[in-house]
């Protein structure tokens, strides 16, 4: 059962990584709008060349 | 009858036909302001935006001209921010942002914009981000940009960057992501200490993963739970039981006493049930939260009603245009035809007539004569209008009526007395049979005294509060959403279950405007009269011409040339070689004496004289009667409070069968009068659209917008009825209270199970497996409960039953 004390620390570093990893997002407007950035890709022309997109 | 526009889907004139070519496809337009933004994201190459939509446009202005009025260094100081790299950047309030191809279209539009680097919509702020190089472009452009592809912006000033709804919801999405987290940790944990992995002797182990257990729980309680513990606080302050106070109390019993058991060794820690359960009541709150954002915001509201910049009279004649933030008592400005008066002040020089029914919800315009006041908000008819600035900012009526409202609105006790007895009685009954037990555990055996409470503690709290309220009100949320009723406040339901009183605003709430003709001129037939001033009328956006159109539907129309729009004043024309004008008398009778009796009708004439006059009156709104007998049928008494004359109240309330009616009604005086029923321990439903109606709504018990009303009256309410027909909110009723007895059955099905499961859990009988079992099937039982709400039209609705069964 050792290999508990190995691989327990690992999931908890990976959930405060996520964790830190959301509020990223979080603060960098990722989930201001969750209603309308599904859309988008569905509304662009398939064979329409966009160049000058800005990224979302 | 008629097609529908096929940009914004209001109902063909009839008559002269407008068309735009979209995708090489004519499709028909009901006015030029719409082919114009319909044939603009055509040539964008955006026609997509039609195929995606799932709400139709809001019909654009027909002349998109005041774009240039933003063209001003004064005004950029206070609404533009400046960023490095020769950079600008504003914020807008976009009017007209339905669904999420808008945001595609305007991000789309504005970024064929020369110079403008990124554009930023969000659709449920309704706001829009953009930055520019300010070499190559500015404000103007792009409110020029926006007004041309049919949407109306609004440059909010500096205030607008720090914004606390953001604020709100990003800080209440983390904890939500924490508990998340923290919670599928702690179940990690608690399932290898519930399946018994680690017999009696590996103790070393066991208290390791309590450990972990703790230590994921921790940010959980001690982050994510922190709105809790502050609502009870301010509740324990307030020495009232509010729903939080057992909530915060049972996370801080559990959480405490698990670690206390860590510590010592003991039976049981509940890190896991702790976790979940702060996580379910955020998730709860979160969605809560998303729906009253939804529905709009006071300071939003109040910027949409009072102009962004005033022209100022200086000492030597000359107009500059400021912003009208940097107004000051004793300024002179001059007001514009079908402008905004922008602070309060009095008028200096010519009459006037002013248009203040979003103040007072008189329907007629007011004539002011010179040292008349004039108030912020309403709007000039016939200008230009000098004033002399008296009042500005939080001082002007306007912004007492908004101080009015979110007093009123802060005051309301939020959850229903009987929800707060039902949080009470049940913190008292768990606590009572807490302390039993540990009163009969310490005569017994005192070592189990501890383990035995909070046992008693942990089956109880999670089970009964946690679902068995938020699964019925989820359910008939998500039914009311279908009928087109929309919840911002989610405990509203339980208030408009008790319901008992209901006091309707008069003028756009029942009543609709509509126009009536009166003294046809011998030379015209009455048709060919009303056909002549529709043609007129047609595509003018002023309600009256909007109405005399309507009125004319099914009359053949009548060919005009060279209709010409006199702001502020009607419309002129010509027909077989005659000056047709259409507005008040001093415009369309110019070399007549004024008489005193065509003072408040909009006349139709030509050079001759009279043709035609037309008197505003009112009908009542479509279902506005079988709504009031079907509320009457529920049981609840209907009221009208409006701030109109009295002979025109009485009037619609006989027509509608209303007993009970108040004319010429302040927003005080309906306050005191909702106040006065509410003493006699009436729950009271306000009905409303204008923002007169806003500190009555915000006063009530439950407060109910329509849709289609102002955007004070809708931040400040609790349901928004964005079906136009009024037999909604009966059948709300109707499902409201279906709603209640679930949610009741709910409770006392919870608390059976409690009552079941408590007495074995104090004696020691309940492993864990089994309680996990208990506690599971507990709560698909809840749901599965919840989910029967609404399965059976129920009979009270009675006017329209095979719609409620579809």
């Amino acid at each position: 059962m050792n290999i508990l004390l190995v691989l327990i620390p690992i999931t908890v570093l990976l959930a405060l990584g996520a964790c830190i990893a959301f509020f990223w997002a979080v603060d960098h407007d990722q989930f201001d709008d969750l209603d309308t950035p599904k859309l988008l890709p569905l509304l662009d022309p398939p064979d329409d060349a966009k160049p000058e997109d800005p990224p979302a | 009858m008629n097609a529908a526009c096929w940009h914004c889907g209001e109902a063909l004139p009839t008559g002269e036909q407008f068309s735009a070519t979209v995708s090489g496809q004519s499709h028909p337009v009901c006015c030029i302001g719409c082919r114009a933004a319909a044939e603009w994201i055509d040539q964008l190459g955006l026609a997509d935006y039609y195929r995606l939509r799932s709400e139709p446009a809001l019909r654009p202005a027909a002349s998109p001209n005041d774009a240039a009025s933003w063209q001003h260094a004064e005004l950029d100081r206070h609404l533009v921010r400046e960023l490095d790299g020769g950079k600008q950047e504003a914020i807008m309030l976009i009017d007209g942002v339905r669904c999420a191809a808008c945001v595609w279209l305007i991000e789309r539009a504005l970024g064929v914009v020369p110079g403008v680097e990124s554009v930023q919509v969000n659709a449920v702020a309704r706001r829009a981000r953009v930055t520019w190089e300010s070499a190559r472009c500015s404000l103007a452009n792009i409110i020029e940009a926006l007004q041309r592809a049919g949407y109306r912006a609004l440059p909010l000033d500096a205030r607008a960057f720090a914004d606390s709804r953001r604020a709100e919801s990003r800080s209440a999405l983390k904890r939500l992501i924490v508990a998340g987290f923290g919670a599928m940790q702690a179940m990690m944990f608690a399932s290898a200490l519930y399946f018994g992995v680690f017999d009696a002797n590996d103790a070393g182990t066991r208290d390791l993963f309590r450990w972990f257990g703790l230590m994921v729980s921790s940010p959980v309680v001690l982050y994510s739970a922190q709105p809790f513990f502050a609502g009870a606080m301010r509740a324990l302050r307030a020495r009232r039981l509010a729903m939080d106070v057992p909530v915060a109390l049972a996370i801080a019993i559990i959480y405490g006493a698990s670690i206390f058991e860590s510590l010592r060794g003991g039976h049981e820690v509940y890190f896991d049930s702790v976790s979940m359960f702060v996580f379910f009541l955020l998730l709860g709150r979160h969605l809560e939260m998303r729906a009253r954002h939804r529905a709009g915001d006071l300071t939003d509201a109040l910027a949409k009603l009072t102009p962004a910049y005033a022209d100022r009279v200086a000492a030597d004649g000359s107009i500059e245009r400021i912003s009208a933030s940097a107004l000051a008592g004793g300024d002179r400005v001059r007001i514009a035809s079908g402008a905004v008066v922008p602070a309060d002040g009095i008028l200096l020089g010519n009459p006037c007539r002013v248009d203040e029914s979003m103040l007072s919800g008189e329907s007629a315009a007011v004539t002011k004569r010179a040292q008349d006041p004039l108030v912020a908000g309403s709007v000039v008819l016939s200008g230009p209008a000098d004033m002399q600035v008296q009042r500005v900012g939080a001082d002007t009526v306007l912004a007492a009526i908004v101080a009015l409202v979110s007093r009123a609105q802060s005051e309301r006790p939020r959850l229903a007395l009987s929800g707060e007895r039902a949080a009470a009685r049940f913190v008292a009954r768990v606590l009572a049979l807490a302390s039993l037990t540990a009163i009969g555990w310490s005569v017994v055996d005192p070592s189990r005294a501890f383990a035995a409470t909070l046992a008693v503690l942990v089956v109880s709290c999670p089970c009964a509060f946690a679902l068995a309220v938020p699964a019925a009100l989820t359910r008939s949320l998500a039914l009311l959403a279908r009928q087109g009723v929309l919840v911002v406040h989610a405990d509203a339901i339980e208030n408009l279950a008790m319901a008992t009183h209901a006091v309707f605003d008069k003028t756009g709430t029942l009543s609709e405007p509509k126009m009536e003709i009166h003294h046809v001129d011998a030379r015209f037939a009455k048709n060919d009269a009303l056909a002549l001033a529709a043609a007129l009328a047609r595509n003018s956006h002023h309600p009256v011409a909007r109405a005399i159109a309507q009125a004319a539907a099914g009359v053949p129309a009548a060919q005009v040339g060279q209709i010409e729009e006199v702001a502020g004043s009607g419309v002129r024309g010509t027909f077989a070689a005659h000056d047709l004008r259409l507005g008040h008398a001093a415009f369309a009778l110019p070399a007549h004496a004024p008489e005193p009796s065509l003072a408040d009708a909009v006349v139709l004439a030509d050079e001759t004289g009279v043709i035609a006059e037309f008197h505003m009156s009112e009908q009542e709104r479509s279902g506005a009667r079988a709504a009031i007998s079907a509320l009457a049928c529920l049981g609840v008494s209907v009221e009208i409070a409006s701030g109109d004359v009295e002979a025109r109240v009485v009037a619609m309330a006989r027509k509608l069968g209303v007993d009970h009616h108040h004319a010429r009604q302040t927003p005080a005086d309906k306050l005191d009068r909702l106040n006065a029923l509410r003493a006699n321990a009436a729950c009271v439903i306000a009905v409303g659209d204008g923002i007169n109606d806003a500190p009555v709504l915000a006063g009530a018990d439950v407060a109910v917008a329509m849709g289609n009303g102002s955007d004070l009256a809708q931040a400040s309410s609790d349901i928004v009825l964005s079906a136009t027909d009024l037999t909604a909110l009966p059948r709300a009723i109707a499902l409201a209270r279906e709603t209640m007895t679930v949610l009741r059955r709910n409770q006392r099905w919870a608390l059976a199970y409690n009552l079941l499961a408590i007495p074995f859990a104090a004696l020691g009988f309940v492993p864990p497996w089994l309680a996990a079992l208990g506690m599971s099937l507990s709560s698909l039982v809840v749901v599965l409960n919840a989910t029967r709400i609404g399965r059976h039209a129920p009979a009270a609705t009675g006017s329209q039953p095979h719609e409620a069964m579809a």
